[in-house]
């Protein structure tokens, strides 16, 4: 009786410590979270005021687009840039992503030669190269706010590759942050770039002057909009990356502190058990002579 | 007075720069420099790496300068929107990073001059070119 009581205050022990270090990964990750959330909030401004001049520049056009990056190719080979994230210890959230990524690719593709994958983060890499998936680029260690910079090779080699023609559209899946709970998988057409949603609506009536033309301008603002539009989602997801971050470490704490609850009651039963034993013991001494 | 008046709006993807009413502005495009009056034409154009000169409603001599790293402006409806990959005030400016900035672009320039990549001397010109245009823009306080 006595190792069982040794043994469980050992382990007593041991389940505190882990919940004290994962209670810090908590709280870390919630600062992380609440930056990310600022940071977010500040590009969406931006992205929103780019996409502004974009439909503004491309809606009074009268012509139908000529910009390769705007012209609908047929589809030979498809791109898929799986944003995950580098460290574990964050719950679904990456076997969340590459599980719909992967059902995607099998619904969509009959053989490998018609997708390619761009892997941000080192989990989605590992986990295609594992599964013998051909992988055209890996960006690994990533900050945790990456700034436009950091993020700007991997962006400019998806949009250099599709304007060499290596793939013919772009997909970008990553998990889309509702709230720090809520965290849903996304997959969205980066390239081509397509204004249908907002293009239809209203054609505009007002002419723009353009200074020098429309195709130089075009030329600078649709990477510029690709850019600032892939931009956004690594943000989003690092922002998911954060909350799943908070949430699975917030679990492991309160799991620690129910397995710590029922421990002590464990411990407590066999402290009792073996004083009720030891009076039993000393009882029956004491009657017997 | 207030239809003598149009908004200024710097972004750059970190944030809202500048939101500020304005007189006149003006800006150097691609195709040169242009003086931006309120109810102006609907314009699109690229920008040059150069200083945005604002003038400011309430005072003849206020005057804020503004660094901008290329980008585009529009303007429709007596709202200027200028978008850039980054941009800052005067004030703002730090200036020993930007002077740092400066060697740092100038020795690259150097190395790229004697190995003779042009891709790489481009990228320093245009480093250079925005170090430059920075301390430039911070002399004005």
């Amino acid at each position: 009786m006595g190792a069982s009581l040794n043994e469980i205050k050992t382990k007593i022990a041991s389940t505190k410590k882990t919940s004290q270090i994962t209670g810090a990964m908590q709280m870390v990750s919630a600062a992380k979270l609440q930056k990310a959330e600022s940071h977010a909030k500040a590009f969406q401004i931006y992205a929103e005021k780019v996409r502004k001049i974009t439909t503004d520049l491309v809606s009074s056009d009268k012509e139908p687009a000529k910009n390769p990056m705007m012209i609908k190719r047929e589809v030979k080979k498809t791109g898929y840039l799986v944003i995950t994230s580098d460290r574990g210890l964050v719950g679904g959230y990456n076997s969340n992503i590459l599980k719909s990524v992967m059902n995607t690719i099998r619904k969509r593709h009959a053989n490998e030669s018609e997708y390619t994958i761009l892997a941000l983060g080192g989990t989605g890499a590992d986990f295609f190269k594992a599964r013998n998936v051909k992988v055209s680029y890996v960006l690994r260690g990533l900050s945790d706010q990456p700034t436009f910079e950091e993020v700007r090779a991997i962006v400019t080699e998806a949009v250099t590759e599709y304007q060499a023609e290596e793939f013919d559209e772009l997909y970008v899946c990553y998990n889309h942050h509702v709230n720090s709970l809520v965290s849903d998988a996304r997959m969205e057409k980066m390239l081509p770039i397509s204004f249908e949603e907002s293009g239809q609506q209203k054609p505009s009536l007002e002419t723009f002057e353009l200074e020098p033309d429309r195709e130089t301008i075009l030329n600078q603002l649709l990477p510029q909009y690709a850019e600032s539009m892939i931009y956004g989602s690594i943000v989003d997801a690092k922002t998911a990356e954060h909350a799943a971050g908070m949430t699975a470490m917030r679990t492991a704490t309160d799991n620690a502190h129910s397995v710590i609850n029922d421990l002590t009651i464990q411990y407590n039963r066999a402290r009792q058990a073996s004083i009720t034993q030891e009076i039993t013991e000393i009882v029956a001494g004491a009657s017997a002579l | 007075m207030s239809e003598n008046v149009m908004t200024l709006q710097v972004i750059t993807p970190a944030g809202m720069i500048y939101d500020h009413h304005a007189n006149y502005i003006t800006a150097r495009t691609t195709n040169g420099e242009i003086g931006i009056l309120p109810n102006m034409i609907s314009t699109i154009a690229g920008l040059e790496i150069d200083e945005l000169k604002v003038r400011r409603p309430d005072d003849e001599t206020h005057v804020d300068y503004i660094a901008v790293n290329g980008g585009i402006i529009e303007i429709k409806d007596s709202l200027v929107t200028i978008v850039a990959d980054s941009a800052e005030r005067n004030r703002d400016i730090d200036v020993s990073r930007a002077e740092r900035a400066k060697i740092r672009a100038e020795k690259a320039l150097e190395v790229a001059k004697a190995e003779k990549k042009s891709d790489e001397i481009n990228r320093a010109e245009v480093a250079l070119h925005r170090a430059l245009n920075r301390l430039n823009v911070s002399s004005h306080r």
